[in-house]
């Protein structure tokens, strides 16, 4: 396989990738060097990859063992570094900012649920793969994945409600 | 009447039994213009997945090449650099004989040489007691 047919291959879900890896480790820097990392390991093996049913779903599964090390290093080391990523609103009208508001909020919410939920929830509900795909992904049966993608969801709603209720901002 | 079949999707969407098509159509709806009032809490969420979706990878991967179609020709001139040098040494070092004839001028310059070696190494111990300083602070600041 040379680097043409590689990238044609791999092209369809490089952002999925890094969306997945941003979600878990927040920084885009390093779900940058995550997404880069795995396309790396993926084209030293890129000799086996027919071997696998669906390329994709084994990237998937790279990307959640990768990035689930590397948090696991983070807490070990006992290190905890608060990421921001700057964003500019200025040229929002004010209808945006308030939907903005809310969706800022919602990935805020996000970053709080446990790191299986979050990442079921970005695999369901942000790159809508189903649930066969999803069990897969993450090694778990279909029921386990139901579960935890209702209670993700239900945690977003419920911390939404809270907010609502009491306008905490 | 299309709230309440909303409604509807929503509580098994919560549930987790809905289909990737009908929360394609919770997407839809909730990203659009005319959500009903008591339904508007929803919108942050759904808006929240339709924005992620949009976000790609801002800078584009480096792959190694694989075309290695000269490597080996690589590899023989490395391997013929290197066996010239090893000849062209070995050469040199028969013609070498650069040293004193006198053994006392030898034994001399060897002295010299030693003790300005030495006075070097005081040198740089004593400001060795400047670094440990720096420890001193530094555990100071920082306790296990």
């Amino acid at each position: 396989m040379d680097q043409k047919t590689f990238i044609k291959i791999t092209n369809p879900f490089k952002d999925k990738i890094y969306r997945v890896a941003k979600r878990l480790l927040i920084s885009q820097d390093e779900a940058q060097d995550a997404t880069q990392e795995i396309l790396l390991r993926l084209w030293t093996k890129r000799s086996q990859i027919n071997k696998y049913n669906s390329v994709e779903a084994f990237a998937m599964t790279m990307t959640k063992n990768y990035c689930y090390d590397l948090l696991k290093a983070k807490k070990s080391n006992n290190l905890k570094i608060v990421h921001n990523n700057y964003e500019d609103h200025s040229s929002n009208t004010v209808r945006q900012t308030e939907v903005s508001n809310e969706v800022e909020w919602v990935f805020t919410l996000m970053k709080e649920l446990p790191e299986q939920q979050q990442l079921i929830l970005q695999l369901r509900d942000v790159e809508q793969y189903n649930n066969a795909e999803i069990a897969k992904m993450l090694e778990m049966n279909e029921t386990a994945v139901r579960v935890a993608l209702s209670r993700a969801r239900k945690n977003i709603r419920e911390a939404l409600i809270k907010k609502q209720n009491y306008g905490i901002q | 009447m299309e709230s309440n079949r909303i409604e509807q999707l929503l509580e098994s969407y919560f549930e987790g039994t809905t289909t990737l098509e009908q929360e394609q159509e919770l997407r839809s709806y909730f990203t659009g213009d005319e959500v009903a009032s008591h339904l508007e809490s929803y919108v942050g969420m759904f808006s929240a997945f339709a924005k992620a979706q949009k976000e790609t990878l801002p800078l584009p991967v480096k792959i190694p090449s694989s075309k290695r179609k000269y490597g080996w020709i690589t590899g023989i001139a490395a391997a013929t650099l290197l066996a010239l040098g090893i000849v062209t040494k070995n050469t040199q070092q028969d013609t070498y004989s650069g040293t004193y004839q006198d053994q006392k001028v030898a034994v001399l310059k060897t002295k010299q040489t030693l003790g300005m070696v030495s006075k070097m190494l005081q040198q740089s111990t004593a400001q060795l007691g400047t670094v440990k300083e720096f420890e001193n602070t530094a555990n100071s600041f920082f306790k296990q």
